[in-house]
């Protein structure tokens, strides 16, 4: 965060391109997570954004947050928000540097994942090969509500009486869904999905159970 | 972009913890400190976050949503606390920096914050605020223990004095019967030989037949001059009333009532006696009251009527620890009814003693003359007596020590041990005149080995108990100017004092002896005993109980007020949990000897303990202060 804080500050003059092309080489030589790791050893990063609409054609990327899990635990210190104007690359270079090779935590990877691939694509020009784990598919597969269960992050928000401070707030949600993930872990670790790769496991297997072939 | 993740984050974490107290009161700089440091975790319902096995707490815990079960268990019995959003925990635990007594475990889902336990000691430094809701809440912990420890004595008073006794549980001996064909003569001699208002006649298989009481005697032999050769059959009462041993102490008080008699046999299943309930039994119920106690003392003429006084003092004693009295006023009642008593034995012997015309005054030494008596102190008493010129003083004394060993027997049978160490008044060695007395404390003075030492902390807390006033107070006030000037006999002492630390440990909470337990008086009441005399002779105060000793001590040496205030509390928990071990010891009729095994004691007792420990530590290292230790 700090280095990142350096690096965004002077950005008013001109686009630090060199600064970013650094940051993506370090971001390219951090070690590949271990998957097989349980929760309370590895550091998952909950990630969210904020966009102009849910229209992947048209719509606009708007903001992104990153929560930090580490074991088990949600540090408000390690958070991360940025909103893409006036400065996109930095913003998404930010994310990254912030996340690392994390395994990476999002509520509908369908929108999240795709919104966000697009735009390190467009704006820095890679796309990072990360793990993803979607709690669209594993809060039902771990808690197990029943044919008409939630499916809405407001319904689970419900269900576990979480607050946030701003719905619809890239970081007001992504607080939403980090205690929604700590909650899961603690319930996955109990039905034997420990680590990173069985959780990957779990919501593979969740897709395969729930969409028809 | 002017506010950051992080600020956004720590914002929500402070907005949540300013909805309730202490941190709705807390310095800004506080709740940002704590917001910042606090991290968020999850506890699924059913899990440990701490426990006992756990070792040192290292996190200090708030619930955000959820609910956590605080369970204490000790000795065999357990309670528990729920708690909510909001509350945190360990608080005592992690400011003494021991494993927490209880286990929280999580209730339901729970996602709780949680500090490093530096963080928690920083918070405490920096907060005055969040200091004092922790202090208050350590504190609050010994009223809730001295809340505790009313409703355990409640619940026993209830129990005994309730009318719903069954009868089975009233009976104190073993019945006494005699066979039909007995002759009245030897029935009534055994009636005699027992002490006992009444004699059942039972048949072979132990079923009652009738019964004699004392006031069928008058009507039925001593007037028509009833053969006592003949067979106790032809005078008794046929077919007594009886009752089984489960009726209840009520429904006995009824039949009495109804039928007009004093006794009722008890019988068992199959019909055979098992004991007498006499009314006297069902009155004893009765919740006994001061006054009544006191009164009866007073108007006591005999030792028998002094010796269930002395009885319903100890009833006394359990029924107010039940009202919610503290240890100071507990054990001065206790102290102003023996006073009483010994009073009343001292006026009673004085009916056989003719010692009108002297001047003498009967001295009371150690924990009596402290006013601390706990209920199993024995016996520490002298005389003062002036010898008037052309007065002999052998023949004196001689009248003076048999009077002492008459009062002395008969405290005995009231329920004050003889003192193994011959401490009594009858002793010729502690009948003696204020000449004497002076020459004896003056040899300890001026040579303190170890048993003038010992000595000194016996007899220097003397008090008059019955007599001239006067006699004991030139004797203090000698005894002041005294020690006061002889400041190398008061380091003595205060070498002797220090030499019982009090049992805390480095690793454990408490240092305990070979039988795991920790001697309450020994190495408890005994420190703060011993430092408030060396105070008082070092001041010149002329109080010999403890607490007054302090409090007028304190006074005098520039002692904060809140410092003497913790140290007084100290001890007086000390008492209490002395009394309490005694009360609990009496009910099983073993002596009271003042241990107490910490593991037994609950959470709350523990700690508080713990600090009273902590308070003795400081009186003495106030004493290592100023003698230079």
């Amino acid at each position: 965060m700090n280095w990142l804080n350096r690096f965004r500050a002077p950005r008013q003059d001109a686009a630090p391109a060199p600064a970013i092309g650094e940051l993506l080489r370090r971001w390219d030589a951090l070690p590949a997570p271990d998957l097989g790791r349980p929760h309370f050893d590895t550091r998952y990063v909950v990630i969210n954004t904020e966009a102009s609409g849910l229209d992947l054609e048209h719509d606009r990327l708007l903001a992104v947050a990153a929560i930090a899990v580490d074991g088990g635990l949600i540090n408000p210190r390690e958070s991360y928000y940025a909103r893409l104007e006036p400065d996109p690359a930095a913003a998404l270079a930010g994310l990254l540097e912030f996340a690392g090779k994390a395994p990476l935590v999002v509520f509908g990877a369908g929108f999240n994942r795709s919104i966000l691939q697009r735009a390190w694509q467009q704006w820095l020009g890679v796309e990072p090969e990360l793990s993803w784990l979607d709690l669209f598919w594993l809060m039902p597969a771990v808690f197990r509500p029943g044919l008409d269960g939630p499916t809405r992050l407001a319904q689970w928000m419900k269900i576990f009486d979480i607050e946030t401070f701003q719905r619809h707030h890239a970081l007001g949600d992504a607080w939403s869904i980090a205690q929604l993930f700590i909650a899961l872990q603690g319930r996955a670790t109990a039905q034997g999905a420990g680590s990173p790769r069985a959780l990957a496991e779990l919501e593979r297997a969740r897709r395969q159970f729930t969409t028809p072939a | 972009m002017t506010v950051s993740a992080p600020d956004m984050l720590v914002g929500a974490s402070s907005d949540f913890l300013k909805r309730f107290s202490p941190f709705d009161r807390m310095e800004a700089e506080a709740l940002d400190f704590l917001a910042q440091r606090a991290v968020l975790g999850f506890h699924a319902r059913g899990s440990e976050i701490l426990t006992p096995e756990m070792g040192l707490p290292r996190h200090f815990h708030i619930i955000q949503r959820g609910k956590v079960q605080a369970r204490q268990t000790a000795a065999g019995e357990s309670a528990s606390i729920n708690l909510g959003p909001g509350e945190c925990f360990p608080i005592g635990a992690i400011s003494a920096q021991r494993p927490s007594t209880n286990a929280y475990v999580a209730l339901e889902d729970s996602f709780v914050f949680q500090i490093g336990a530096d963080d928690f000691l920083e918070l405490m430094r920096i907060s005055p605020v969040f200091h004092l809701f922790c202090t208050q809440y350590i504190a609050s912990l010994l009223s809730q223990s001295r809340q505790q420890l009313q409703n355990t004595f409640a619940q026993r008073a209830a129990e005994q004095q309730t009318m719903t006794t069954p009868l089975g549980d009233l009976i104190k001996q073993a019945p006494v019967w005699v066979s039909p064909d007995t002759t009245t003569r030897a029935a009534l001699e055994k009636m005699a030989e027992s002490r006992i208002g009444c004699m059942v006649v039972c048949d072979e298989t132990d079923q009652p037949l009738g019964i004699l009481t004392q006031s069928d005697l008058l009507p039925r032999v001593v007037l028509p001059a009833f053969d006592l050769a003949r067979p106790i059959e032809e005078v008794m009462t046929r077919d007594p009333r009886t009752l089984p041993a489960s009726a209840s102490a009520y429904d006995a008080a009824l039949d009495m009532a109804t039928h007009g008699v004093r006794h009722l046999l008890v019988v068992d299943g199959e019909g055979k006696l098992a004991g007498v309930v006499s009314e006297r039994d069902l009155f004893s119920l009765q919740r006994i009251s001061l006054r009544q106690v006191r009164a009866s003392i007073e108007g006591a003429t005999d030792i028998e009527a002094l010796q269930r006084a002395a009885t319903d003092i100890r009833q006394l004693a359990l029924n107010l620890i039940a009202q919610g009295i503290g240890a100071e006023q507990l054990t001065r009642f206790i102290s102003a009814l023996n006073d009483a008593l010994t009073h009343r034995i001292i006026a009673l012997a004085l009916e056989r003693h003719d010692l009108y015309g002297v001047d003498y005054a009967w001295l009371a030494f150690g924990s009596e003359g402290r006013h601390e008596q706990t209920l199993s102190t024995d016996q520490d008493n002298g005389l003062i007596f002036v010898c008037p010129e052309l007065v002999e003083k052998e023949p004196l004394k001689l009248r003076l020590l048999e009077f002492a060993r008459d009062v002395n027997d008969d405290l005995a049978a009231c329920g004050f041990p003889l003192c193994k160490g011959n401490i009594m008044a009858s002793n010729p060695e502690l009948c003696l005149t204020p000449e004497e007395w002076r020459h004896r404390f003056g040899k300890w003075i001026s040579e303190p080995d170890p048993q003038a030492l010992l000595n000194a902390s016996i007899f220097f807390d003397f008090r008059v108990l019955y007599g001239n006033q006067r006699l004991g107070d030139q004797l203090r006030a000698w005894l002041n100017k005294t020690a006061k000037a002889n400041s190398a006999f008061r380091r003595m002492m205060a070498v002797n004092a220090l030499q019982v630390a009090p049992p805390l440990g480095r690793l454990r909470d408490f240092v305990v002896e070979d039988d795991g337990a920790i001697d309450l008086k020994k190495s408890g009441a005994r420190l703060f005993v011993d430092a408030a005399r060396i105070f008082a002779l070092h001041t010149g105060v002329g109080a010999s109980g403890t607490v007054q000793r302090l409090r007028q001590s304190a006074m005098k040496m520039g002692f904060p007020q809140d410092e003497v205030a913790a140290i007084v509390d100290g001890f007086h928990f000390i008492q209490l949990l002395r009394l309490r071990a005694q009360h609990l010891d009496t009910e099983h009729d073993a002596p009271g000897d003042n241990k107490v095994n910490p593991d037994a004691l609950n959470e709350l007792d523990r700690r508080i303990l713990k600090e009273a420990f902590r308070q003795a530590r400081k009186l003495q290292s106030r004493l290592r202060l100023d003698y230079q230790l």
